[in-house]
This record gives structure tokens, C-alpha cells and sequence, in this order.
């Protein structure tokens, strides 16, 4: 049964919902719907799952873009409707009809819909009364390609878990965290989308509807669970060898970096005149104690506190200017007709219209370094946002495509909440509490160089900072993170190697306090996402000491894989949290950006994925060499 | 090739006489008539372009998701909240009369009101109607304040130092909204939290560096605490109730500005 269905305008406005399911929604299903999956670009997605105390809704909607309507139906979780698509589907129909832009009460469509739903009541009766009928089909349907296959059967793994009673993981989205809930369940989702279109949601439904009656079969949850822990031996099998190759491949070269080779010469990165002193070690007895005088430090400002220049003519080519030389060949239906109803501008944009240009923006974002998967998903939610529009007069379809690509990619790259990290620091000193930050990666991304970065950018706004190397594990951390601290000139916690790094960092934290200092930086030691026993020592760290911000620290080199680094470092940290509510990445510090020209696309991956904010961006390998993310000129340089 | 240029000449020199011949036929009045209409079409395009540019008549609703607005923004022009309102996604602009004026007699102004989102991901869209406004309305939530009582104040500020505001004088409304509930804070409260937070934010923005990246202009005077009364374009404080109806402080505040 149907809980609500809402039909709302773009702006906001309610304009007709139904009276009869007078059920009032507990929660606000709705708003977090809009905020976690529509404004996220998420919009090509079949479905969103709401948790709130008392209620587990599922939430499917559809858009009339040409209107600027959008159509919501609610219902409860637990309940199938296969009716669902096919509603909202002829409600939009109907409703776009009687639509008027003037008027705000729609009383008469209440009759309207209840014939509507009666309808599709009956429609979906017959299919289902068709399906089990057919009988059980393959448990495994949809998936024309091998990674669709594993989708769905992770997808049925996740349903299936979920049936089990494994509330826990569900517990994870949580309602009002921007953006975490939205993202994971774009995971669980996945089972929904190896099926194509909506009919053969029905399948997927079917065999979910088969798993239960086995479930019911074998009178425990432990059928089910058996096939999910299988799956998972399987696939964490196949991922383990190719973690361990890689893992032993970044430690093999992290080493070989930090050995000093005497021949080496300074890499120059730009056509700066290269420095008279190369070699940094100080003059140090046995154990590099500080028996030097150390001159502290101070290479001018930091760039985050420089103006980026920037020139803003650009924005005029791409905003809203219409006759523009299209640069991808979009694939035009006879010319003429073509050219004529461009200027005339009335023609509703197909979806076969926009696939052409879609296709090749999705390709130039590739060449950009954006993860394939991103992509993809980018694309079908600019073309959802398009579909059924009207072209404007003078306007081509790429052009139009261009500047919606813009807009949304714009949106997706401001970030949802202050990254003013000062503001937040004095708000800590206020409370009297330390404000302690995390850097968490994978190896070799330059945490424990940024770290320094950060440091020099807060020395130079009188914050007093403390280091704690709570890197125990790679050779040499330690004694790096004491050279950085005494050419800064600021505290540093350590305990040495081999010891727990959660316990490190409380005491550190303790310290801090004692010695009243405002920040404290964590340094941890890099490791694979899929390195069960490492990340469960990371969130025991985390959930230990309650850090302010846990920065994920990516390079800007890596490409599909900081997908799969960002959502795994989530997942686990939301898996393995004690905590009710549970600590996911707050922010991202993106570095090695002066290694790449232009192929700026792992800052949209990682922003797409997690939905935390770039906080800052490594341009260099000295203390100055930390700026700010410049949204305007990544969103230039992407679809240049 | 001389016969062809010859031939094409004398052909022009015929067409040009023709055309002086035509000319001349005509009574004068008919070319002097067309003449100038043409004139008076040209310098009338230009004068409406002119006053257009000219004239900011638009007043700006904005604020932090969730506080209002877009109620606001209905209870103006139609004098309802209808049957309720989400988070929006897009702006709402529209040129209107105001519902209480529409019984009024006399001469009746139409109000251009923009009712931008709130939510952190769509604030660039208030840039696009800055320039274009002739007054801005920021609505705080009085009933949920101190928790969001940060995220408003830096909202606030990063409005009061944009260039375009503080360039033009655009004056500045805040409404306490939501006040028929009995929990919601009073007008001063909420004035004294927002000035104790923009303080805060001043020094901690200001004193740091000469080139802030975000903020084009630097808010009050060093040295001093800041109030209101030391931004160059007019603050006020009013309070309404959005579901309620009870706009009047927000509607005086317009017709000042669309009348001046």
C-alpha cells in the first residue's frame, strides 16, 4: 500500500497530495530525498531507502523536466509494489495536462488518480500472478555483461543480508547525514539497477520473493546467510590477491623512496630555479636527538591564504550564451530539420537526442581521469534532468547538454557544509578541548608530507599545533614526523614502533590538553582498503578518540581506484563503528595536483563518491604548497 | 571584359536613377513620416533599455535551508502557504502584486520577489540576482536558532562583505521567522547572537591574511565590536510568521524599496 504520493514543483511548492493515504510520513522523507539524492546528481537512480526511528521507507519518483514537476511516491520498505513505476508513470501523464503554472490547488485530480491507482493496482496483480506462474526462474536474472553479473549477486547478497535481520548495516544510514546515507545506499541500490527498466524490477523482486521462501524453507536466516558469507569468502579471495600484489608493490617503493640515494637528483616539477641546498638532514649525533640549533621554518605564505587568479571571461563562453560551436560531433537527424527547429526551439529532447552528446561529454570526462563508474552515473542524471525539456530558441543540443553538465557539476563540487577548518578550531578552544585531526589513505599518497603542510598553514594563523605519530608501522615514519616538528618548531607525541596506534593517539590527545594546545594532527600509516585487520585498527583509532575531522587523504594521480578506496574506507569505518552514530570521512586533502596538467577528474570521483568536501589541495612537496580547491576552474578544466 | 564592365555600370546608373525617380514621386511627407518613425522606434528601444539597466527593482529572499522562505514568498503573492512546501531546488521569481494590496485602490506597484535556495549546495544562485536587487530579505529560523546559529552567521556574513552589496548599499532585512510558536527567540536574542558570531568570524577571517580568498570586503571597524550599524548599507530586524500570515514588517520593507 501506497503511503503518500506527492506531486511538487521544482521550487518547492506542494502541489497535490493524496488525501485519501492521509497517512502523515514520519520523519522528513521527502527533504532528504531532495538533499541526499536529487541535489547530489543521484537522480538516475530507481529508488532511495529512508531510515528514520518508527519508519523504513523506500521513495521512487520521476521527473516532468519540461514543467519543472516532480512526482514522489512513498510507500514502506518492506512491501514490493511492482505498481510503483507504471503510477507515477501515467500520473505524470495525466497530471501534466491539467497542469498550469498559475494555479496551486488540484483538487480534481484526486478522482483522477484514484482510477489511476486502482489501474495500476490491477496491473501489477497480473504480472505477478503471471510471474509465479512462469515459476521460478533463474535466481540470477539481468546482467547481459560479467560485472552485472557480480552486481546482482552482490545486490542479492546485500538484500538478502538485510532480510536476515543484519540491521546493523542499514542501522549505517543513518537519516540526516548529508550525503552518507544517500551513498550508501547507492550500493544497495545496485540490485535494482542490474535489472533493466522497470518491468524487470519485478524479477529482482521475484527473486527476492524466491530467496524468502528458501529462507522460510530452511527455517533459519542461516540459508541466506550461508550463500551471502560464500559470496563474500569469493569475492574477498579475489580482491585479497590483487590488495596483497599492490600492497607489497606501494611498501616496496615506499621504501626504496625514503632511502636516500646520493645520486638523486631534486625532481623540478615547474622551471623554478632548482635550490642550493638539497641535503635537509641536520647535523645529529646517535639517536638525532635535538642537540642543533634548527632554524625554524618559514618559507613565506602559505598558498592557501594567496587569491587564486583567476580569469573569469571563461564563464561567459559556457553560461548561457546559445549560438556556440559545438566541439563533440553530436550526430545531428538531417540537417536541415535539425537547424530549423533549433531556431524555432521547440523540440522536446529524446533521450536517443541526447545520447550522442552525452556520450561524448561521458568520454572527455574519462580522458579527464574521472572514474568510468562516475561517469556513467553523472551522465544519466544530467539526462534525467533533461529529458522531456524544450529546447530553448537558438540553442543546439550540446550546448544545452554542456551547461546542464555545468550546472551539475558545479553543484556536486560546492561543498555542503563550512570547510572553514579556523572557525572550527576556535569553536574547540572555546570549549577547552583540543581539536584533533585524522589523516587516513592508502600508502604512499603523501600523509605524513601534508601533514607538515597543514601544520605550517596553522603556525602561520597563531594556532599551536602538536604532531602525534601514531604511524607505529613504516620504518622511519617516526624520525620523519620529529624532523618535520623541529623544523617547525612545534611538539611532537611519540612512542616509538610496534606499538597500538589508538592508544598512541589517546594519550596525545591527553597531552594536548595538558599542554594546551589547539590542534592536534594524527599521522596513521597507510593502508589497502581491503585490508580487513588494518582498517579495523583504523576505526578502533577512530572510535577511540572521537577525532574533529577525519581527513582522507588521495592523490590526485589515482583514477577508477579512488572510487573503490573512498567507498571502502567509508563502508568500514561505518561497519566497524561501536558508535550508534558512526564517524565517516569528513573531508578530503587531494595532493600531488602539480603532477597533473589537466586531468583534474579524481577530485569529482572522490567528491561524487563520499559527498565530504575538498578541503584542501597538495600543489607541491615544500611547506607552502597547500591551496584551496578552486571549484570554478575544475569544472573549466573538465570540460575543456 | 570593357563591354561587360560598361554594360554593368549603365545597368547600375539605371537602377539608381529609378530608385531617385521613386523617391522623388513620393509626396515628401511619406518619406519624412517613415523617417521618423524609424527614429522614434530606435530611441525608445534605447531609452527602455536604458531605464531597465538602470532600475534594480527586485527584492532577494535568502537564508539557510529550512527557514521559510519559500512560504514567505507564497504568503506575498498569493496570501497562503497552499498545502506546504519542500527544500527547493530552484529558484522562485516572480512579479507579482502583493496579496494584501490587491483590495487596496490606487495607483498599485508590481513587486518583483526572488526566493533563492537555501541549501549550501545552490548559494552561487544568489549571485546571478544580486546585481538586479534593489533590497535583500535574510530569514533566520527563530524557532531552531542556536543550533544553526553558526551556519546563519556565517551566511550572513559572507552576503554583507560580497562587492555587489556592499558596492550598491543593497539594505539588508533580517526576519525572525516562525515567531508564532512559543519557543522561538526574540528579535534582540536572535540580533545579539548574530552580531556575537559575526565578531567571532571577523577576527578570525580578517587578521589572518590581506588577500581572503572568499570574502571581497572586510566587515566593521578594527578594534571595535561588531554591530550592525557599522555596515555601510542599511540592517534592519523585523519578525513574521510564515505560516501564520503575519508579513507586515517583510511587505513594508518592500514597498520601501520598490518605491525608492
Amino acid at each position: 500500500m501506497l503511503e503518500q504520493l506527492l506531486i511538487f514543483t521544482r521550487g518547492g511548492l506542494i502541489l497535490w497530495t493524496c488525501k485519501e493515504l492521509g497517512n502523515a510520513l514520519k520523519g522528513s522523507p521527502i527533504d532528504t530525498l531532495i538533499r541526499s539524492c536529487l541535489l547530489e546528481e543521484r537522480s538516475a537512480e530507481t529508488s532511495y531507502q529512508y531510515d528514520s526511528p518508527g519508519a523504513a521507507y523506500t521513495l521512487k519518483w520521476t521527473f516532468h523536466n519540461d514543467l519543472g514537476l516532480i512526482f514522489v511516491a512513498v510507500y514502506q520498505r518492506i512491501l514490493h509494489l511492482l505498481y510503483v513505476d507504471d503510477l507515477l508513470a501515467s500520473v505524470k501523464k495525466d497530471f501534466s495536462s491539467i497542469y498550469d503554472p498559475k494555479r496551486t490547488a488540484y483538487n480534481d485530480f484526486d478522482e483522477a488518480f484514484r482510477q489511476l491507482r486502482a489501474e495500476a493496482e490491477a496491473r501489477g496483480e497480473e504480472m505477478r500472478k503471471m510471474k509465479q506462474s512462469v515459476g521460478r526462474g533463474p535466481v540470477v536474472r539481468g546482467g547481459k555483461k560479467q560485472g552485472q553479473i557480480r552486481d546482482a549477486k552482490n545486490g542479492l547478497v546485500q538484500g538478502v543480508g538485510k532480510k536476515g535481520g543484519k540491521s546493523g548495516k542499514s542501522g549505517g544510514g543513518k537519516a540526516d547525514s548529508n550525503g552518507d546515507s544517500g551513498k550508501k545506499n547507492d550500493s544497495e541500490n545496485r540490485d535494482s539497477k542490474s535489472a533493466n527498466g522497470h518491468t524487470s524490477n519485478g524479477y529482482v523482486d521475484d527473486t527476492r520473493v524466491v530467496l524468502k521462501s528458501k529462507e522460510n524453507s530452511i527455517s533459519s536466516s542461516n540459508g541466506g546467510a550461508f550463500d551471502v558469507n560464500k559470496l563474500q569468502k569469493l569475492r574477498a579471495k579475489g580482491n585479497k590477491k590483487t590488495g596483497d600484489i599492490n600492497t607489497v608493490t606501494k611498501v616496496s617503493s615506499n621504501i626504496n623512496a625514503t632511502k636516500k640515494k646520493p645520486t638523486k637528483l631534486n625532481r623540478v616539477w615547474d622551471d623554478a630555479p632548482s635550490k642550493a641546498k638539497l641535503d635537509f638532514t641536520d647535523p645529529v649525533d646517535g639517536r638525532g636527538d635535538e642537540k642543533v640549533q634548527v632554524v625554524v621554518a618559514n618559507e613565506g605564505e602559505s598558498m592557501m591564504d594567496k587569491d587564486e587568479v583567476f580569469s573569469s571571461e571563461s564563464e561567459n563562453e559556457s553560461e548561457g550564451e546559445q549560438v556556440h560551436n559545438a566541439k563533440t560531433g553530436a550526430k545531428k537527424k538531417g540537417w536541415f530539420s535539425s537547424v530549423f527547429q533549433s531556431i524555432s526551439g521547440n523540440a522536446v529532447l529524446e533521450k536517443s537526442d541526447l545520447q550522442p552528446a552525452l556520450k561524448a561529454l561521458k568520454d572527455r570526462l574519462m580522458t579527464k581521469n574521472v572514474a568510468e563508474e562516475i561517469s556513467e552515473k553523472l551522465c544519466e542524471s544530467v539526462a534525467a534532468s533533461l529529458e522531456g525539456k524544450r529546447l530553448g530558441s537558438f540553442t543546439r543540443i550540446s550546448s544545452t547538454v554542456q551547461v546542464a553538465m555545468e550546472q551539475a557539476l558545479v553543484r556536486i563540487m560546492t561543498p555542503k557544509r563550512s570547510i572553514d577548518i579556523l572557525r572550527d578550531v576556535h569553536a574547540s578552544k572555546e570549549q577547552g578541548k583540543p581539536y584533533v585531526i585524522v589523516f587516513v589513505g592508502v600508502n604512499g599518497v603523501g600523509k605524513s608530507t601534508n601533514l607538515a603542510k597543514v601544520a605550517y598553514w596553522l603556525l602561520q594563523h597563531n594556532v599551536s599545533v602538536m604532531m602525534a605519530a601514531c604511524d607505529t608501522f613504516r620504518s622511519g615514519a617516526v624520525e620523519q614526523l620529529r624532523t618535520h616538528a623541529r623544523r617547525l618548531d612545534i611538539p611532537i607525541f611519540e612512542k616509538g614502533y610496534e606499538k597500538d596506534p589508538a592508544v598512541v593517539a589517546k594519550e596525545a590527545i591527553q597531552e594536548a590538553s595538558r599542554n594546551n594546545s589547539d590542534v592536534v594532527l594524527v599521522d596513521t600509516a597507510g593502508r589497502m582498503q581491503d585490508n580487513e585487520p588494518l582498517m579495523r585498527a583504523l576505526s578502533k583509532l577512530i572510535n577511540l578518540n572521537n577525532p574533529n575531522l577525519v581527513l582522507f587523504v588521495g592523490e590526485a594521480l589515482a583514477g577508477n581506484d579512488a572510487v573503490d578506496q573512498l567507498s571502502k574506507f567509508n563502508q568500514k569505518l561505518a561497519d566497524l563503528s561501536s558508535s550508534p552514530t558512526s564517524m565517516l570521512i569528513d573531508g578530503i586533502l587531494l595532493t600531488k595536483f602539480d603532477t597533473i596538467d589537466d586531468k583534474v577528474g579524481a577530485a569529482l570521483s572522490m567528491v561524487y563518491i563520499s559527498g565530504a568536501p575538498v578541503m584542501f589541495v597538495g600543489c607541491g612537496q615544500s611547506y607552502p604548497d597547500l591551496k584551496k580547491l578552486n571549484v570554478k576552474s575544475i569544472v573549466k578544466t573538465l570540460l575543456k | 571584359m570593357e563591354i561587360m564592365d560598361k554594360k554593368i555600370i549603365k545597368e547600375m546608373e539605371r537602377w539608381i536613377r529609378e530608385i531617385e525617380q521613386f523617391f522623388t514621386q513620393k509626396p515628401p511627407e511619406q518619406i519624412y513620416v517613415s523617417v521618423a518613425v524609424i527614429a522614434l522606434t530606435f530611441f525608445v528601444f534605447l531609452i527602455v533599455r536604458l531605464l531597465k539597466y538602470s532600475k534594480s527593482n527586485t527584492v532577494v529572499i535568502a537564508g539557510l535551508s529550512g527557514s521559510g522562505k519559500t512560504v514567505l514568498f507564497y504568503q506575498l503573492r498569493d496570501g497562503s502557504a497552499h498545502q506546504g512546501t519542500v527544500t527547493s531546488m530552484e529558484p522562485n521569481d516572480d512579479r507579482f502584486l502583493l496579496h494584501s494590496e490587491s483590495e487596496k485602490k490606487g495607483k498599485k506597484n508590481h513587486v518583483h520577489v526572488v526566493d533563492v535556495p537555501g541549501h549550501s549546495r545552490l548559494r552561487p544562485k544568489l549571485d546571478d540576482f544580486l546585481p538586479q536587487s534593489a533590497g535583500l530579505v535574510f530569514v533566520v529560523d527563530s524557532l531552531d536558532f542556536l543550533p544553526n546559529c553558526r551556519a546563519a552567521a556565517e551566511y550572513l556574513y559572507d552576503i554583507l562583505t560580497k562587492a555587489a552589496v556592499v558596492k550598491k548599499k543593497i539594505p539588508v532585512l533580517i526576519l525572525c521567522n516562525k515567531t508564532d510558536k512559543v519557543t522561538a527567540h526574540s528579535k534582540e536574542f536572535i540580533k545579539k547572537q548574530l552580531e556575537k558570531e559575526i565578531e567571532k568570524l571577523r577576527v578570525s577571517r580578517t587578521a589572518i591574511s590581506t588577500a581572503d580568498i572568499t570574502n571581497e570586503y572586510t566587515l566593521g571597524v578594527p578594534d571595535e565590536v561588531f554591530s550592525f550599524t557599522q555596515c555601510r548599507n542599511k540592517v534592519l530586524v523585523g519578525e513574521a510568521s510564515g505560516l501564520k500570515g503575519e508579513i507586515s514588517q517583510l511587505e513594508q520593507f518592500i514597498r520601501n524599496q520598490i518605491k525608492a
